[in-house]
């Protein structure tokens, strides 16, 4: 039956075609591919070619529609890819894909609800500690991203009257991501990495900063009371306040006041903050 | 300069590729001009186009984008046109193009370059809107011969000649791949040659380069090795046919080292250099009386 299908015809069926998770024969009687043409005439749609039919022509096509989806996410997700592997990860991906086809001009948005997604696969090999990467991982892709914010300087930093640190609230630079975990994840992508071992994958709380510097993009893990007092610092509060709200917690080993000298210093040469404001 | 628009030929580039912005930025190389991915710096703040915008202040820079999607029935995105627009201001893009393609419909984006039905439904439908789109972006676009690996059975025009009715009609520019001419006549049987002769010399601002994967049965527009000679071949009748216009090599796996990219991309001068010498040594056709007369 040949076919006197229309351009939106065509393209709504190609791209069902294209996207149906199975063989290309079944592509064709798909309810989406169906509905655009008839699965009758769909078989007249494509010519056949020199030495290929109409169906393995069509096939070219739909395989690299996945590929390509996975290589997106695997730049995305490399240290998911290699906790899972290349068959899992692939399945992921496919089930992910077919969730939440691309809906964007750029892959830079593809990723966007893998963490979410994550959540819902239960039949993931432990899942906890894949969503809590992906969460480490689509970080650091915020990170790479973020609009550019010059750090503060070592002379502006100098230049606040040391009375008026109290009182000063720190803005954190744009590309900064301020993680916690129930698992090591960041030292499993620094094992991917070949920056150390790999850590046994059993719950263990984390913490972790993302940031970019020079273009650059950087993890640093970081001890719990460190965490607490970047997070109050990033929310808004002043410093002192952010310096009392960690201390007046117990913690064991105590923390030690120059401890919090080392956490600035280090913080500050990073340069995790773009401005301090004054009151 | 023979396209309409009196674009340069920019001579010898090739596209701009993570893996060799150090070299890039390092040693900055003797090289005529450089090809910029749109969508690679239109959605981020971050490294690529920083390092985009520092090679526009050193070298001539065009934006070539793949979601355009300008056969598509799904409305135009303008807000891909406006950041589009951004881009090409950041980098002073010298022209923009994209592909004769489709790449989603129903809100999707199948990150691929669909072939169109060619029909003159499809052909009145991306004129529309080209036009659109030059309108907004307030410049002329250049759109390129995708590779394809199917033919629909609805198609009543040679693509050829679709690029050609397009291009006059929107009044667009073309950019010829010629690697996708030889790739799109190979899995189709069509005379690659017949094609470039189709295609209207004044709308032509650039070719394209690249080499590919022969599977046997078709091939397929990998961007992943050498440009073999038969493209080599064709490009020089390309040259003979349309003159001189800036040439671009693509290589976007299994990249090697720039200056490997660069070298294949030069070699294109030598192919012109051939045509060149051949039409001099080619004596002075003259009319002569068919035998008999």
């Amino acid at each position: 039956m040949a076919t006197s299908a229309n351009l939106e015809q065509i393209q709504r069926w190609m791209q069902a075609c294209i996207q149906y998770q199975g063989g290309v024969e079944e592509a064709l009687v798909s309810e989406a591919a169906n509905a655009a043409i008839p699965a009758e005439e769909a078989r007249n749609v494509v010519l056949p070619g020199r030495a290929l039919t109409a169906l393995e022509r069509l096939d070219i096509y739909r395989d690299m529609y996945l590929l390509r989806m996975e290589e997106a996410l695997g730049i995305d997700f490399p240290a998911l890819k290699h906790f899972l592997g290349d068959d899992e990860f692939m399945k992921l991906v496919a089930r992910y894909t077919d969730a939440h086809p691309s809906r964007s001009y750029t892959f830079n948005r593809f990723g966007d609800h893998m963490v979410d997604f994550l959540e819902s696969q239960d039949e993931l090999p432990k899942r906890d500690f894949c969503h809590a990467l992906a969460r480490l991982e689509f970080a650091l892709t915020k990170v790479f991203d973020a609009n550019e914010t010059p750090a503060m300087t070592p002379e502006a930093v100098r230049a606040v009257p040391q009375d008026a640190w109290e009182t000063a609230r720190l803005k954190p630079i744009g590309p900064f991501q301020l993680l916690a975990f129930d698992y090591p994840v960041s030292l499993y992508i620094g094992a991917v990495d070949e920056e150390n071992p790999f850590p046994r994958i059993a719950k263990k709380k984390t913490w972790a900063v993302c940031y970019r510097r020079d273009f650059h993009v950087h993890r640093m893990n970081l001890e719990h009371p460190a965490y607490e007092l970047l997070s109050a610092l990033a929310s808004g509060q002043t410093v002192g306040d952010s310096i009392v709200s960690v201390l007046t917690k117990k913690w064991r080993p105590a923390v030690k006041q120059s401890q919090l000298f080392e956490w600035f210093r280090d913080w500050m040469s990073e340069g995790l903050f773009q401005a301090v404001e004054l009151a | 300069m023979a396209n309409k628009w009196g674009y340069p030929d920019l001579g010898f580039g090739i596209g701009l590729r993570t893996v060799h912005f150090e070299h890039i930025l390092k040693n900055n190389p003797k090289i005529d001009w450089f090809e910029v991915l749109s969508e690679n710096y239109m959605d981020t703040g971050g490294k690529p186009l920083h390092v985009a915008e520092q090679i526009a202040e050193r070298y001539p820079v065009v934006a070539h984008g793949v979601s355009l999607s300008v056969g598509s029935k799904d409305p135009i995105d303008f807000d891909y046109l406006r950041k589009l627009k951004d881009l090409c201001k950041r980098v002073n893009a010298r022209w923009v193009s994209d592909h004769l393609c489709w790449c989603g419909v129903c809100g999707m984006n199948t990150h691929d370059l669909l072939p169109m039905p060619y029909t003159t439904e499809a052909l009145k439908h991306t004129i529309e809107r080209v036009r659109a789109i030059q309108d907004f972006m307030e410049r002329p676009i250049a759109l390129e011969n995708a590779s394809t690996y199917l033919e629909f059975s609805v198609s009543t025009w040679p693509e050829s000649e679709f690029l050609a009715a397009l291009a006059e009609e929107a009044d667009c520019g073309i950019l010829l791949d010629v690697n996708n001419v030889y790739v799109s006549s190979y899995n189709h049987g069509f005379d690659p040659k017949q094609y470039i002769d189709r295609i209207p010399k004044d709308r032509v601002v650039q070719m394209h380069l690249a080499g590919h994967t022969n599977k046997g049965t078709h091939i397929l527009d990998t961007h992943s090795d050498y440009v073999i000679d038969s493209v080599w071949d064709l490009y020089r009748y390309a040259y003979g046919r349309l003159g001189g216009v800036s040439t671009l090599l693509e290589w976007d796996a299994n990249i090697p080292s720039f200056d490997v990219v660069h070298g294949e991309a030069l070699k294109a001068r030598k192919f012109r250099e051939q045509e060149d010498a051949a039409k001099k040594q080619a004596p002075e056709l003259e009319e002569v009386p068919a035998y008999g007369d």
